[in-house]
């Protein structure tokens, strides 16, 4: 912790160690019912907790050579990776092996025993369709807007976004636009801060932030903070950690962050952590996963929290690497 | 064993005994029948061997001169040696000592020999005589049985092979009736082994109709970074899943094996794929796999994949449909009516609205007055759904026929004819008066307003009823709704009336809205510029 946090009071103080320990721990524990459950998020996991620890500013804490060793065995011949050794390529996952790499600066690795960068890219614009624009999560064909974020963003780490039509996904993003500024999974669908993230930052990766409804945008998005002082997803619905980053982001990518009471929001992301075991929950007394753990934290480093390393609003990956990759 | 030639005479006097006799004997103390196996198996050694105990803990020298003389004859009686070397009268007088000692001439070597552990972990050691023979029975039965699931598999494999019967010269038939006994067989073993040994047998292996398959078990490396492990009965059923969605198997049973991993791990994302596969390669009727998804939704209600799923067998299913107008409304209301039922359990939930609008559209019912009633119901049933919003703003003003298309979210569109228009600004206001403070209303009056190219001024009375003594020092200052006064703040500067506007949106920031200052503070800050 910085000099600075440690004057905070308690109720405002980050458990930085307990959060490292948290997340080491958790390829632990194989016998849990849990971790099978969610062995199809397996990859995504690991890019979750490892993220979290370039965050915390403890990048070292997961073994780099047995990391990357992990993320090739998920990789397969097409060049895709599954969420787990044996699961089917999947665009998430395949997202989730790019970013990964990326951040552990082992590109060459993949280029040296994966089947390297242009196999990847190559997976990923194979799962565009040409006519639509729209991006697939396999050869099963479901779309949602996630997919077309990932593939941008995973294509834009390796180099190869000229690989994809970039003004067809832009347009396929634009239909999704709703009436109160937001935008859904697909056309016609409800605005989800999740959502929005996805297309917002699809938008400014393809160079066409400008094509967001700004205002009317930021005004749903302000609204999305209740009297406790967290966030949530839509109108009415409870706050969770996780909108720290979704709507957070969104707020960073349109400058409107000053819309929301920043003060509340790291007071309620700070009860939302559990600072004897680590981790952080969806709200204050749950229990702690990886995901809601990554996200307060990202939320926190969004909101300038002292301590925390910096994170891209648009990679959801810490500056570091996007500055290093992309020499932003 | 003593050396039986011709040679040595036959002892004189009694027969030795051959098997000991559970009587109390010089060499144990018990004065009963033995509590265990173990103490029985004790008891015997100890009585095949008079004296030893007794010569182990104090030594030959130790012992009386009788017993002494007794213990060397006994052994010395079991060698070689004493045919061969002894003249015959010495061997006489060598046994009849045997003889009167009454020694069992065989003694039992001593045993390593353990039982195990029974199911609870308990020594069968410890087991008495009779616990332990019921035991034995049921060993016996188990093997029995293990011999004739043998002969079945043979028969199969015979089966297989096209082998001729010996006696009737037909070919080798594995008939149902054998299959079914199999089954029970199968079932019979699995209790004994469970019973005996605690062991769990996984259900496929126990199923004669997987036998022609192999398994494919998890083959992550050793120590893998974020290894997984399983409890067995799913570990067996994704083995089995592996192995034929390797072989590209289509069947019932592949179906069925998909079903049975769905209600172990509904959130297993390759196992609804393959699934697809099978119902489709199988061409079974859609209808049939839907009633059976429905029921699998509403005890999922946070899976995205059923929903995908359904997608999938409706774009499937939807060219069947397609020429036919009556089929078309028909699976429209059988549709609506489960929506209608699973939004009951979670009336928000993501991935059924996303549905929902899918099915709109893949059906072309956007002007269908049941729909349209189907989301007022809901919206009756909770001013606050904002889905529910959503979809009928979609439904109104996505609807082809008077939809401009390639328009922005947020542009006007000159198409919308005026009566709907109308019509759902008074339908906004009728639900804004139930709660003065719910968002999606106020969205939805905005989103209509842009949308009919009509001004926002046109609501001007309705939004500053919510609104009293704005401004007002004495306490009299009433805001029953912020988003009211947010709208008037615009009202306001759409009729350049900046003062009234200014006050708003101070008002809000400084007490009305607070958390959203920064929001407030920007809007001045334009209203200022402009």
């Amino acid at each position: 912790m910085s000099e600075k946090s440690k004057t905070l009071p308690q109720e405002l103080r980050l458990a930085t160690s307990v959060h490292v320990k948290y997340i080491q721990s958790l390829d632990t524990r194989k016998d849990e019912y849990e971790y099978w459950l969610t062995e199809h998020l397996r990859l995504n996991g690991l890019y979750w907790g490892l993220t979290a620890l370039h965050l915390l500013g403890h990048p070292e804490a997961l073994p780099r050579a047995e990391t990357i060793d992990f993320v090739l065995s998920c990789q397969h011949e097409n060049g895709g990776f599954g969420a787990a050794p044996g699961h089917d390529a999947h665009m998430l996952s395949t997202v989730s092996a790019v970013q990964i790499l990326a951040m552990i600066d082992a590109f060459d690795d993949l280029e040296a025993r994966g089947k390297g960068k242009a196999q990847v890219g190559k997976y990923i614009a194979n799962l565009q369709n040409r006519q639509t624009g729209t991006f697939a999560g396999d050869e099963w064909g479901e779309e949602d807007t996630r997919f077309l974020y990932g593939a941008f963003n995973a294509l834009s780490l390796l180099g190869l976004l000229d690989l994809v039509n970039v003004d067809k996904a832009v347009d396929h993003v634009v239909a999704c636009a709703n009436f109160d500024g937001g935008y859904g999974v697909s056309p016609g669908a409800e605005s989800h801060a999740g959502q929005i993230f996805t297309c917002v930052a699809a938008l400014t990766i393809a160079g066409r932030k400008n094509l967001v409804d700004a205002d009317r945008l930021g005004k749903w998005l302000s609204e999305r903070q209740i009297a406790g002082g967290g966030l949530n997803g839509r109108p009415e619905k409870k706050e969770d950690v996780c909108y720290s980053w979704w709507v957070l982001s969104s707020l960073e990518m349109i400058g409107k962050t000053h819309w929301i009471d920043r003060d509340q929001l790291i007071a309620f992301i700070l009860r939302c952590q559990d600072p004897e075991n680590g981790g952080i929950s969806d709200r204050p007394g749950d229990m702690v996963d990886v995901w809601h753990t990554l996200f307060g934290l990202t939320g926190l480093s969004l909101l300038e929290y002292p301590g925390l390393e910096p994170v891209d609003e648009v990679y959801c990956l810490p500056k570091s690497t996007t500055e290093r990759i992309l020499g932003k | 064993m003593p050396p039986k030639s011709k040679a040595a005479p036959k002892p004189k006097g009694t027969e030795p005994s051959k098997q000991p006799t559970p009587t109390p004997s010089p060499a144990s103390n018990t004065t009963a029948v033995p509590a265990t196996i173990a103490a029985r198996s004790q008891f015997r050694y100890d009585d095949s061997r008079p004296h030893d105990a007794a010569r182990l803990k104090i030594g030959l020298a130790g012992l009386p001169r009788d017993e002494q003389a007794a213990w060397i004859s006994a052994r010395f009686a079991r060698t070689p040696a004493a045919r061969t070397r002894l003249p015959p009268k010495a061997q006489r007088e060598l046994w009849r000592q045997v003889n009167e000692a009454s020694f069992p001439v065989r003694a039992l070597r001593g045993s390593k020999h353990s039982w195990g552990r029974d199911r609870n972990e308990s020594e069968v050691s410890g087991y008495s005589a009779e616990r332990f023979d019921e035991r034995e029975g049921r060993r016996a039965q188990l093997t029995c049985l293990e011999v004739a699931s043998r002969g079945f598999r043979e028969r199969r494999e015979r089966e297989g092979k096209g082998v001729r019967d010996i006696v009737t010269g037909d070919k080798i038939v594995v008939t149902e009736a054998e299959v079914e006994a199999e089954r029970i067989r199968r079932g019979e073993m699995a209790a004994l082994r469970s019973e005996l040994y605690g062991t769990v047998q996984g259900s496929f292996a126990l199923d004669p109709e997987w036998d022609d398959i192999v398994p494919i078990p998890q083959g992550e490396p050793e120590a893998a970074l974020a290894a997984i492990a399983y409890p067995a009965d799913y570990d067996e059923a994704i083995s089995y899943l592996r192995a034929v969605m390797l072989k590209k198997e289509y069947s019932q049973r592949c179906l069925r094996l998909t079903e049975t991993i769905i209600e172990m791990n509904p959130a297993h994302y390759t196992v609804w794929l393959y699934r697809a596969s099978n119902v489709f390669a199988l061409k079974l009727p859609i209808t049939d796999e839907m009633e059976w998804l429905n029921k699998v939704a509403l005890v999922n209600l946070k899976n995205y994949q059923i929903w995908h799923h359904r997608h999938l067998l409706v774009d499937n299913l939807y060219p069947t449909l397609a020429g036919n107008p009556d089929e078309l409304a028909r699976f429209a209301t059988t549709e609506r009516k489960f929506l209608t039922q699973i939004l009951v359990q979670d009336t928000k939930n993501y991935h059924v609205w996303s549905y929902r609008s899918y099915l709109v559209g893949k059906l072309g019912v956007w002007g269908s007055p049941e729909e349209l009633k189907s989301i007022e119901d809901l919206i009756d049933d909770d001013v606050r759904n904002n889905s529910a919003w959503s979809h009928r703003f979609f439904l109104v003003f996505s609807d082809p026929a008077h939809t401009t298309p390639g328009l922005a979210a947020t542009e006007p569109d000159p198409a919308a004819p005026q009566d709907i228009t109308d019509r759902e600004v008074e339908y906004a206001k009728e639900k804004i008066n139930l709660a003065p403070q719910n968002q999606s209303p106020w969205n939805y009056l905005k989103g209509v307003l842009v949308k009919g190219s009509q001004k926002l001024s046109s609501v001007e009375d309705f939004a500053s009823g919510f609104v009293k003594g704005l401004g007002n020092k004495d306490g009299s200052e009433a805001v029953q709704s912020t988003h009211a006064l947010d709208l008037l703040a615009e009202i306001y500067a759409e009729k350049r009336e900046k003062e009234k506007a200014d006050l708003c949106l101070r008002r809000l920031g400084e007490k009305w809205d607070r958390i959203r200052i920064g929001y407030w503070e920007w809007r001045r800050k334009c209203l200022e510029e402009a």
